[in-house]
């Protein structure tokens, strides 16, 4: 079986929002939608604070509450992992939004861009109305791992069939790949290292672990 | 809308970003059907490139700069003659043809009146952005500006008050550092003072850093709030704004008084520094009377020897008795000693450190002195003195510790003594310059520029030799050759092509409006040309400064959107920007801020799109000015010289351009790109511009080991000039006399800071008293402003982009006023509240965002805003530190020795309930 998942290394992120700038322009989502974004936390009282940054997003569940809750079977599980929309079948009742507990979807209802109402070229080429009035979410950038498949390639490992906010992330901190593919780096990532999944207690079973130290004895 | 299927032509261009020093960012971008659509990494640089060929989040918002709706996109005359913020400009589109024939016009004329004015001032003037990175967008205007003759570079756009001034000019004095980093790759501990590593240091330090830490490096981040690299850090220390020097001095008491001596790199100091030369009763080394070499007390012959002496056993620490010597005292006064007594610079400096106690530490810093203390010892016992590692076959010390500093920290009073310290905690310990250590990166006073190595050339007592502006009665410049008196007042900065930029450039800008006694108030430039820059916001007291601005008689400005400085403009210029226009530029070696690499080279940007509108590239409006300006032969030769930073000319290779000829655009970067390979390598592998348009980027080895100084140093038999500044000392005494002989006294508050060994002098007092000298009551302004950067921005000129508006809002600071929690509610100031940030000199209005991460006494406003012109950044309301910061006779007061300011302002703090309420 394949599992895709995310991985994000909270001891390499810095905060910088290339991921969310990279994901924002690569899927053209409008301004105020952002399926990548990086969450900055702080805990602690002065002068024992710590801060955190937290990349989030589409967690593509085991069991998401938002493809329970969809009236419409818009929302699917794919058998690797990836949790979809279909467009053409959401009616945009936002029941998803509601229960998505990462607050991982959106839903815009008319064009909107950078620049106020009239897309740039470039916005022009990436607007797909179908996205207009329902759910949208992260994708794991689906296209181009189906392509990079469809090509021989290996999503996590070769670039082009990679999620662009996983190749584009300066510090290394973002990484992806087949989780029951033991040759695969978000294996052995897995392996190595601690790790939590956010949310554990809702049993959504995401598909997105943040590294947070070393693991004592390697699996 | 919406295209895709399998009829689209689309290709993957390759080219760079240099938006920020820590460029090039190779980058890959997607045109469809001659489109920008996306920007991506250049994958082919993994393993390569540091960061694996990734470019940072700024990268991205090329495609939304490209296709801004509000571009410059033909060329324009301004209409209205009065110039002022509350001035119509009255902008025209005009010809390309009509708009240099205008500026070619006064250009010319001032060529038949003369480069100089009355005053000896360059008649034309020019300002470019943030840390040399417009010169990777202007093509080849640098041979324009090099044919032109005498330009004045001293109008600012915040250089030598928001860079690392002091690091800049001491760095490179002492180590060829014009900028420096820790050797992260192999270090074990770093104590950062305010350097923001994780924000400001480019994308190779990002991931060196993050490699460290899994690695399990310690950074220790000293600083007033909790920026993103303090959350990145093992342990966050927050420091009362100004006092680090006062934290570092306490350091290197640990070290020389609390430590047992056999911890220190006892050889690296007998050898590699003046720690033994012995110091005179007057201050001055002792020198040897027949070669005036400095001495130094040999403990073997139990007598003094010169330095250089060969097979001494130079004593580290005493005092000596020394039958007969000379000094070398200001003005090439010549003190004779008998049977006077030397002390080893070493102990001269472990008897100043003395009083420099943790506690006595603690309290100026608001630090535990026990933290002080811990620090201090945890940085030595990670120092590993002793430790060896072989690098490329050469057995060099392993000193895997380093110290760092950011901006603030780096400039303004008490920089001197935190550049001093640094780089003493270095020496102390033998890191200086050696791997894991703290090493400089490159070299812009000294030349050449892109071998800081080849920089290193003997010069007096053991030194590598410097050039000072010089101080002594014949040579002292008393009469400025530019407006902000650069080698007049500012001997270490010197007179290289960038030594002008330096500083102190809001010296240019405040003389103008007003000028010291005894100090004639300069003329305005005639023609100033500005490029990528925007001081109208960037620079302190942005009001007064644009009232300056306005009183400019012609302004040239190339713009990509209309702005709060073209505002006042005479001409805009629309050049090709980022993704439309050719150059190419080196990558690779030592750059600042961060980047070591195993490669060094070139990378190529390129129009991956055509030019919009009637955009045109730098190169090709270079050539005009110079042909409209009957200079094209020297033009050419400028750039056969070298002027785009390769000589097209060398032991291997020649492609010189017709010097009598205008030579498109892509037929001057073809012949670059053959002289730049040609030169890496020797003229074995040459490629050309089309090859560069395919490919992106060349590279050839660069060796690690030429990472480090010290090797280098070696093998010339060189030391470094610490611990003791007895140069600095002359200097500062010199000045003072040329100074004074010209009845000015207002430098001599900086003519304190030339001392041989630190003195504490309070920094944060300076910022205190100003506000009584502005007219305000201290007890009226209690808290600290200072600023900070955030990734999108961090001197991107995109601040237009609404991609990087969207993408900092995720950070908790962005466009805000980050105050602590508990004095937030003390004030009755909640979060998201409106807050009012007033100085004695004004008030700025944003929302505040409370944090623990930030010291009681402080507030934060991140970022460079509070515009009014420029679309898109006009309608963010947010506040701006340099709105509130002082430019008058005050700063002045707040300039140090090398003429450097900081970021830093008294200001009080009150909730609004709406922005009119502002003061």
């Amino acid at each position: 079986m394949t599992r895709y998942v995310m991985i994000a290394d909270l001891r390499r992120c810095v905060g910088c929002q290339t991921c969310t700038a990279s994901c924002k322009e690569a899927n053209g989502t409008p301004p105020g939608v952002q399926w990548r974004r990086v969450l900055d936390i702080e805990a602690g009282t002065y002068p024992a604070v710590s801060r955190v940054f937290v990349p989030t997003g589409c967690q593509h569940c085991d069991d998401p509450p938002c493809m329970e809750v969809c009236p419409s079977t818009a929302t699917d599980k794919r058998k690797d992992g990836l949790v979809t929309i279909d467009y053409e079948i959401c009616i945009g009742c936002a029941a998803c939004i509601v229960a998505c507990p990462y607050e991982a979807r959106y839903k815009v209802d008319a064009p909107d861009f950078a620049f106020g109402a009239e897309p740039t070229a470039a916005e022009a080429r990436l607007f797909d109305s179908s996205r207009i009035g329902v759910a949208t979410k992260c994708t794991f950038c689906i296209d181009r791992i189906d392509a990079g498949l469809a090509k021989g390639l290996v999503p996590g490992r070769d670039p082009e069939a990679t999620p662009v906010c996983v190749q584009g992330c300066i510090s290394g901190a973002l990484r992806f790949g087949d989780r029951d593919d033991p040759e695969s780096e978000a294996s052995r990532l897995l392996a190595e290292n601690k790790w939590f999944r956010m949310h554990e207690a809702e049993q959504t079973g995401p598909g997105f672990y943040y590294l947070w130290d070393k693991e004592d004895v390697p699996l | 809308m919406g295209v895709s299927g399998d009829n689209v032509a689309a290709k993957a261009v390759p080219t760079y970003c240099y938006n920020c020093v820590s460029g090039p960012d190779l980058l890959k971008v997607r045109v469809e059907d001659g489109v920008a659509v996306t920007i991506g990494p250049d994958h082919s640089a993994t393993g390569v490139h540091p960061a694996h060929g990734r470019p940072c989040i700024k990268a991205y918002g090329l495609v939304q700069k490209t296709y801004n709706p509000h571009r410059v996109l033909t060329p324009m005359k301004r209409t209205n003659p009065k110039k002022g913020r509350n001035e119509d400009p009255g902008f025209m589109p005009i010809s390309w043809d009509e708009a240099l024939d205008i500026v070619a016009a006064r250009l010319n004329d001032i060529r038949a009146r003369g480069l100089l004015d009355e005053q000896g001032l360059p008649r034309v003037a020019a300002t470019f952005g943030h840390g040399g990175t417009p010169a990777h967008y202007m093509g080849t205007l640098p041979a324009f500006l090099g044919a032109w003759g005498p330009i004045d570079y001293s109008f600012g756009s915040g250089q030598g008050v928001k860079c690392t001034h002091s690091e800049h000019l001491y760095g490179e004095f002492w180590h060829r550092a014009f900028t420096v980093c820790a050797d992260t790759i192999a270090t074990r501990f770093i104590i950062s003072f305010g350097s923001n590593v994780e924000v400001t240091g480019g994308v190779c330090a990002v991931r060196r850093h993050a490699d460290a830490r899994l690695r399990g490096i310690k950074r220790v981040q000293v600083e007033p709030h909790m920026s993103p690299t303090a959350a990145c850090s093992a342990e966050w220390v927050p420091i009362k704004p100004k006092t680090d020097a006062a934290f570092m001095l306490a350091m290197i008491h640990v070290l020389l008084h609390e430590a047992a001596r056999e911890k220190l790199d006892g050889a690296f100091l007998r050898a590699r520094t003046a720690s033994p030369y012995l110091v005179g009763p007057d201050g001055w080394y002792l020198r040897d009377r027949e070669s005036g070499k400095p001495l130094m007390w040999d403990q073997r012959k139990q007598a003094p020897v010169v330095f250089d002496a060969l097979d001494a056993a130079p004593a580290l620490e005493g005092e000596y008795v020394v039958t007969s010597a000379i000094g070398h005292g200001p003005d090439g006064e010549r003190p004779e000693y008998v049977n006077v007594k030397g002390r080893t610079a070493f102990s001269e400096t472990v008897e100043a450190m003395k009083d420099f106690t943790p506690e006595w530490a603690a309290e100026i810093c608001d630090v535990p002195a026990s933290v002080i203390r811990r620090v201090a010892l945890e940085y030595l016992e990670n120092a590993c003195v002793g430790e060896t590692v072989e690098i490329n076959g050469r057995i060099l010390p392993l000193r895997p510790v380093a110290v760092t500093l950011g901006k603030t920290v780096n400039n303004g009073w008490g920089a001197f003594e935190c550049c001093w310290s640094r780089t003493m905690l270095a020496t102390l310990v033998g890191a200086l310059e050696v791997p894991g250590g703290t090493l400089g990166t490159a070299i812009r006073i000294n030349k050449p520029h892109d071998n800081r190595l080849l920089s290193v050339i003997p010069g007096e007592d053991g030194f590598m030799a410097n050039r000072f502006n010089p101080t002594d009665k014949e040579n002292w410049v008393s009469r400025p050759t530019g407006r902000n008196a650069h080698r007049t007042l500012i001997p270490i900065v010197g007179n290289s092509a960038w030594s002008q930029a330096l500083g102190p450039t809001h010296l240019a800008w405040l003389f103008l409006r007003e000028t010291p006694p005894d100090w004639p108030k300069p003329t305005k430039p005639e023609v100033w040309f500005a490029f990528r820059t925007n001081p109208a916001i960037s620079f302190w007291e942005t009001a007064s400064l644009s009232e300056t601005m306005a009183s400019m008689p012609f302004i040239v400005s190339f713009a990509y959107t209309q702005d709060e400085t073209n505002h006042m403009a005479d001409i805009l210029l629309p050049d090709a920007t980022d993704l439309e226009s050719t150059q190419l530029t080196r990558l690779g070696g030592t750059k600042f801020v961060e980047q070591h690499w195993h490669h060094q080279g070139v990378a190529l940007r390129q129009p991956a799109v055509e030019p919009l509108g009637e955009a045109r590239d730098f190169t090709w409006i270079s050539a005009e000015l110079a042909r409209r300006t009957g200079l094209i032969d020297s033009y050419t030769a400028s750039l056969n010289r070298g002027a785009t930073g390769f000589p097209l000319s060398g032991a291997h290779y020649d492609y010189r351009l017709q010097p009598d000829q205008v030579h498109d655009v892509d037929m001057v970067w073809d012949a670059v790109c053959k002289a730049a390979t040609a030169e890496l390598t020797e003229g074995r592998d040459v490629k050309d511009l089309a090859w560069f348009k395919e490919n992106g980027w060349f590279v050839t080895p660069f060796k690690r080991v030429d990472w480090y100084l010290t090797p280098t140093m070696e093998d010339k038999g060189l030391r470094y000039e610490l611990p003791y500044q007895e140069r600095l000392l002359r200097t500062g005494k010199e000045l003072a006399r040329r100074l004074h002989e010209k009845n000015i006294r207002w430098w001599d508050v900086q003519l304190s800071e030339y001392t041989a060994l630190p003195e504490w002098h309070d920094p944060p007092s300076h910022w205190i008293r100003s506000v009584e000298a502005l007219g305000g009551k201290p007890e009226d302004y209690p808290f600290w402003a200072i600023t900070t950067k955030s990734m999108p921005y961090t001197t991107g000129n995109n601040i237009g982009i609404p991609l990087m508006n969207e993408s900092a809002s995720n950070l908790r600071d962005h466009g805000a006023v980050t105050i602590n929690v508990a004095a937030a509610e003390r004030l009755g100031i909640g979060d998201g509240d409106l807050v009012e940030v007033r100085s004695p000199v004004g008030a700025t209005v944003g929302r505040a965002a409370l944090a623990q991460g930030c010291r009681p006494d402080t507030v934060v406003i991140p970022g460079q805003y509070a515009h009014w012109k420029t679309p898109v950044a006009k309608d963010f309301g947010f506040p701006s530190l340099n709105a509130i910061a002082p430019l008058s006779m005050v700063s002045l007061a707040l300039t140090d020795a090398t003429g450097s300011g900081a970021d830093v302002v008294r200001v009080a703090v009150r909730k609004l309930e709406t922005a009119g309420d502002a003061q």
